[in-house]
C-alpha cells in the first residue's frame, strides 16, 4: 500500500507535467484545471502516506547490478517533506492560476512545476544515494528552468545560470561522497551507510562529511555558496515560494539532518555546520535589513531561517531544526505569496515605490503582518515555538558565541521584517499606484497557509514522535505538544530572545531618533550591500565557467566524421587501458 | 579450412562495399558480406539467425539500399575524407589488435547447454526483448512516416518543390575543417 | 593459438570492426556511412553468436542476436529515410556540406 503511495506522490505530478504540456498552450483553462487537480491529488496522497511511515525500505526496484537497487523508504523526515513538497506545491500551483494569467507559454510552466513536485518528493522519500543525486539533479535544472523562465530577460537568463552553476558544483560533493560510499561498502543504501559508517577509513569519512556539507550549503544556499538565491529572484513569484522557500532549499537541510548519525563523530563536522549556520543567519540578516527590493529581503530572510536550521543540526538538535522546517515552509511560502500578491497589482518590487498598501489591500495585508510575526518569532505564530527550540537547544549545546550571534540574529530578524511590513503597507503612499486586492485563487492559498502558520505548531508532538519512531539511529529529544510548548514558555532562553526582538522593534519604531546610529554604520551597510564581496568571487567563478566552455566549444565541429574520431580515440584508449590492466 | 574462406570473403567484401564509389555497387557487396556472415552462422549451430541474417540482411536492406538510392540519387562530388585516411586506418588496426590481444584464444567449452528450443527461448525468457522489439519497429514505423510526409501547409510544400540548389563548398577542404566564420548558405 | 573455428570467426569479427569503423571515420556520404553501420552490427551480431557457441547457450545468442538484427533494420529504414529528405531539402548527401547549415 505505502509502496504505491510512494510511487503516485512520485508519478502524479510528473503525469500531471506530461498531460499540461500535451494539452497545449491554445486551451490555459484546461492546462490551469490539470495542473491543480494533479498537484492537489499528489498532496492528498502524500498526506495519506502518514500513517504508514516506519523505517522499512517499502518499494524496490531492482535496476542491475552497478546501480544496486532503487529503493524508497516512507520515514518520518521523507514522508514529511513530501507532504511539504506536495502541498505546498499545490498552494503556489493554485495561486499560479491568477498570478500567471495571460502569460504565454504556461504549459512549459506548468510542466517545469509539477516536474520539480514530483522531483522533489522523489529526492526525500528515497533511499539510495545514486538515485537521491538523481532527484537532486532534476531539481537543479527544473530551478534553472523556472528562474530562467522569462527567458527574455537577461537578468532572469543569468540568475538561472548561476543558480544552475552554483547547484551544480555543490552536487558534485553529493556524488563523490556517494561513489566513496559505495567504493568501500559497496551498496549506495542510506541505511547501510548509516549503519556501518563507523567502518569506513577516518580520512574517507571526512572527506564524505564535508563533501556532503558542500552540496548542502551549495543547495540551501548557505555561505559562502548563497549567492544564487537572491539572484533567484527573478522567477514568476509562486515559483520562488515553492522553490526558494518550501521545497528545493530544504533539500540540504534534509541532507544534513537524514546524515547527521553517521557524520557527528567527525571531528570539526559539527563544529562547522554550527559555523555556516551562524555566518549564513547573521550575514544575510544583514543584507536583509539594507536592501530595498522586496523579493530580496525575503530570499535573504530564507538564507538567515536556513541558517538556523543548519545551526541547529550543528549543535546536535535534529528535531528542533526538522520542527523550524516545518514553520518556515509554512511562513516564508506565505510571505513570498503575500508579497506575490504585492507584485501583482503593484507591479515594483522596489519597497521605496510602495506604501499604504495596506489600506488598498486589506486581505494580503493582514495574511502578510501574520507571516511576518511568524519570521520575526512572536508567540503564538508557529515562528516563535520553533525558533525558541532552537534557541534553547542552541544555548545548551553549542558554544556561547555561537548562541550570541544566533541571538543578535534574531533580533535583526525582527528589524528587518518590521521595516519591510512598515515600508510596504503602513508608511505615506510614495507612488500613485492603484493597487486592487487580491483575486479568488490567490486568496485560497494565502488563507490556508496563513491559517497553517497560526497551528502548525500544535503538530509538534506528533511531530516528534513521527520522527523518533521512523529514525532508529538518530538520539531525537521529542516530547509531546503541551510539554513542548511548556518547556518553550519557561526556559530562560525565550525570555531573553523575547527581549532581543522587542529591542529590534523598538529600534525601529525610534528609528528617527537613532538617525546617528544609522549614519555610524553607514560603512557596514554599503559592505551588506556589496554581499560583503561573496559577489565579485562569485561573478569570478562564472565567468571562469564560461570561458572555459568559451574555449572548449572548438572541439565541437559538428562534422560527424570528427566525432566518430572521437568515438574510436576513446575506444582506444578504453582498451589500452585494460590491455595495460590485464 | 571453410571458416577460413568465409571470413576472408566477409571481409573482403566489407572493404570492397567502404571501398567502391558507386552507391549500388556499395549496397550489393554488402548484401555479399552479409551472405557470407549468415552461411558463419549457420555453421556455428545457430541455423534460426542464419536464415533472419539472409533475409533481412541480404535481402530486406539491400532492396532498400537499391531503392532508396534510386530515389536519392548519387552525388558525384565525394572524394576526399576528412580525416587523413593513414590516421583512420592506423586508429582502427590499432584498436582491432588491442581486441584481439585481449579476447583471444577463446576456448571452446562445445558441451551444449541443456537448453530449451528456440522458439521457447525468444518468446519465453526474452519476451521482453521481443516487447522492445515491436515497439522499435513501431517506432522506425512512426518516424519514416513522419520523414516522408506530405508537406502540411503550401508553404512547406513550395519549400520541397523548390530546385535544390548548387552545393558551394569551400576552397579549403583538406583534413579537420573547422567551420568557417561565415558559413555557405546552403537554400532549400 | 589453435585457428578452431571459433577462433576464426572471432578474427573475422574484429575485420568486420574495423572496416564498419573506418567507414565511418572516412566516408563523407551519408548512405556510405549508414552501409559502415551496418557492418558494424554484422561483427557485433558474429560476436554473440561466437559466444553463444563457446559457451553452448545457441538459442540464448540467437535470440540475442535477432533483436539486434532487428534494431539495425529499423536504423537502416530510418536512416534511408532521412538520407531521402535530406537529399530532397537540401540537394546534397555529403556529411561536410551538411554540417554546416544554418536553419
Amino acid at each position: 500500500m505505502a509502496a504505491w503511495f510512494i510511487l503516485l506522490t512520485v508519478g502524479l505530478p510528473w503525469l500531471g507535467g506530461l498531460s499540461v504540456w500535451w494539452v497545449g498552450d491554445k486551451r490555459p483553462g484546461a492546462q490551469n484545471t490539470l495542473a491543480v487537480g494533479f498537484s492537489v491529488v499528489a498532496g492528498l496522497v502524500a498526506l495519506a502516506l502518514l500513517p504508514f511511515t516506519s523505517d522499512a525500505v517499502v518499494l524496490r526496484l531492482p535496476v542491475g547490478g552497478v546501480f544496486g537497487e532503487f529503493t524508497f523508504v516512507s520515514d518520518g523526515p521523507g514522508v514529511f517533506l513530501a507532504i511539504i513538497a506536495t502541498v505546498i506545491g499545490s498552494l503556489a500551483v493554485i495561486f499560479s492560476v491568477d498570478y500567471m494569467r495571460g502569460e504565454a507559454q504556461l504549459g512549459r510552466y506548468y510542466a517545469l512545476v509539477l516536474l520539480f513536485i514530483g522531483a522533489m518528493a522523489g529526492l526525500v522519500l528515497t533511499a539510495s544515494l545514486l538515485l537521491l543525486f538523481f532527484f537532486w539533479e532534476i531539481t537543479a535544472f527544473c530551478s534553472y528552468a523556472l528562474i530562467a523562465f522569462d527567458n527574455d530577460d537577461p537578468k532572469a537568463v543569468s540568475g538561472g545560470i548561476k543558480a544552475l552553476i552554483v547547484t551544480s558544483l555543490g552536487g558534485i560533493g553529493l556524488l563523490a561522497g556517494a561513489l566513496a560510499i559505495h567504493a568501500h561498502l559497496g551498496s549506495y543504501q542510506i541505511g547501510v551507510f548509516l549503519a556501518e559508517a563507523h567502518r569506513l577509513p577516518p580520512t574517507t569519512l571526512n572527506l564524505i562529511a564535508f563533501g556532503f556539507i558542500l552540496a548542502a550549503a551549495a543547495k540551501s544556499a548557505q555561505v559562502p555558496f548563497h549567492t544564487w538565491l537572491p539572484d533567484a529572484m527573478e522567477a514568476p513569484t509562486p515559483v520562488s515560494a515553492l522553490i526558494h522557500a518550501a521545497t528545493m532549499v530544504n533539500a540540504g537541510v534534509y541532507l544534513l539532518a537524514r546524515f547527521y548519525p553517521a557524520f557527528e563523530s567527525v571531528p570539526g563536522w559539527k563544529m562547522a555546520v554550527v559555523a555556516v549556520g551562524l555566518l549564513s543567519a547573521l550575514l544575510a540578516a544583514l543584507m536583509a535589513l539594507v536592501s530595498n527590493d522586496l523579493k530580496r529581503v525575503l530570499a535573504y530572510s530564507t538564507i538567515s531561517q536556513l541558517g538556523y536550521m543548519v545551526y541547529a543540526i550543528g549543535v546536535g538538535a535534529v528535531f528542533a531544526s526538522q520542527f523550524h522546517l516545518l514553520s518556515h515552509s509554512v511562513f516564508k511560502a506565505l510571505l513570498f505569496l503575500g508579497a506575490g500578491a504585492v507584485l501583482h497589482a503593484v507591479g515594483t518590487r522596489d519597497m521605496r515605490e510602495m506604501g499604504g498598501l495596506g489600506r488598498q489591500m486589506p486581505f494580503v495585508r493582514a495574511v502578510f503582518v501574520i507571516g511576518a510575526l511568524a519570521l520575526a518569532g512572536l508567540p503564538p505564530l508557529n515562528g516563535f515555538w520553533s525558533k525558541e527550540l532552537v534557541l534553547e537547544a542552541g544555548q545548551a549545546n553549542g558554544p556561547e558565541w555561537a548562541y550570541l550571534g544566533m541571538l543578535t540574529g534574531a533580533g535583526i530578524t525582527a528589524l528587518y521584517t518590521f521595516r519591510a511590513v512598515w515600508m510596504v503597507f503602513y508608511a505615506e503612499p510614495r507612488g500613485d499606484r492603484h493597487a486592487h486586492d487580491a483575486p479568488a485563487a490567490m486568496r485560497v492559498s494565502l488563507g490556508v497557509l496563513s491559517l497553517g502558520t497560526l497551528s502548525t505548531w500544535l503538530l509538534a508532538g506528533p511531530f516528534g514522535h513521527l520522527l523518533a519512531a521512523s529514525l532508529p539511529l538518530h538520539t531525537l529529544h521529542v516530547l509531546p505538544t503541551f510539554e513542548v510548548t511548556a518547556e518553550v514558555i519557561t526556559a530562560p532562553a525565550t525570555i531573553v530572545a523575547m527581549a532581543v526582538i522587542a529591542l529590534g522593534l523598538l529600534l525601529w519604531l525610534w528609528r528617527d531618533w537613532l538617525a546617528w546610529l544609522s549614519n555610524l554604520l553607514r560603512g557596514p551597510a554599503r559592505a551588506a550591500t556589496g554581499d560583503f564581496g561573496f559577489e565579485w568571487l562569485n561573478r569570478r567563478v562564472i565567468s571562469l565557467t564560461q570561458g572555459t566552455a568559451t574555449v572548449l566549444q572548438i572541439t565541437q565541429t559538428g562534422q560527424l566524421n570528427w566525432n566518430v574520431l572521437g568515438i574510436v580515440g576513446a575506444l582506444l584508449i578504453i582498451l589500452a587501458i585494460m590491455a595495460w590492466g590485464a | 579450412m571453410l571458416y577460413i574462406c568465409l571470413a576472408v570473403g566477409a571481409i573482403v567484401c566489407a572493404i570492397q562495399a567502404i571501398r567502391v564509389s558507386r552507391l549500388v555497387a556499395s549496397a550489393l557487396w554488402l548484401a555479399g558480406a552479409s551472405a557470407l556472415v549468415s552461411i558463419t552462422f549457420y555453421m556455428m549451430g545457430a541455423q534460426q539467425v542464419a536464415v533472419i541474417e539472409l533475409s533481412v540482411g541480404a535481402g530486406l536492406v539491400t532492396v532498400l539500399f537499391v531503392f532508396a538510392i534510386g530515389i536519392a540519387g548519387e552525388d558525384a562530388l565525394d572524394a576526399r575524407s576528412l580525416l587523413p585516411r593513414p590516421l583512420a586506418l592506423g586508429l582502427v588496426i590499432l584498436s582491432s589488435l588491442l581486441l584481439g590481444w585481449l579476447t583471444l584464444p577463446v576456448i571452446d567449452i562445445g558441451v551444449p547447454h541443456p537448453e530449451l528450443p528456440f522458439a521457447s527461448v525468444l518468446w519465453q525468457q526474452r519476451g521482453l526483448d521481443v516487447l522492445v522489439q515491436v515497439v522499435l519497429i513501431f517506432a522506425g514505423i512512426l518516424g519514416v512516416l513522419g520523414l516522408l510526409a506530405e508537406a502540411e501547409t503550401p508553404e512547406e510544400a513550395r519549400a520541397v518543390e523548390r530546385e535544390p540548389a548548387e552545393v558551394t563548398l569551400p576552397e579549403r577542404d583538406d583534413e579537420l575543417a573547422m567551420p568557417e566564420p561565415t558559413p555557405e548558405r546552403i537554400h532549400a | 593459438m589453435m585457428l578452431s573455428p571459433l577462433n576464426v570467426t572471432l578474427i573475422a569479427m574484429l575485420g568486420l570492426l574495423a572496416v564498419g569503423l573506418y567507414g565511418l571515420l572516412v566516408a563523407r556520404n551519408l548512405i556510405k556511412i549508414v552501409i559502415a553501420l551496418q557492418i558494424l552490427v554484422k561483427a557485433a551480431t558474429l560476436a554473440l553468436v561466437a559466444a553463444s557457441s563457446a559457451s553452448g547457450q545457441i538459442n540464448l545468442g540467437q535470440s540475442l542476436a535477432a533483436t539486434v538484427i532487428v534494431a539495425d533494420t529499423v536504423v537502416a529504414v530510418v536512416g534511408m529515410a532521412l538520407a531521402v529528405q535530406v537529399r530532397r531539402r537540401f540537394g546534397t548527401l555529403d556529411v561536410k556540406a551538411l554540417s554546416t547549415l544554418r536553419g
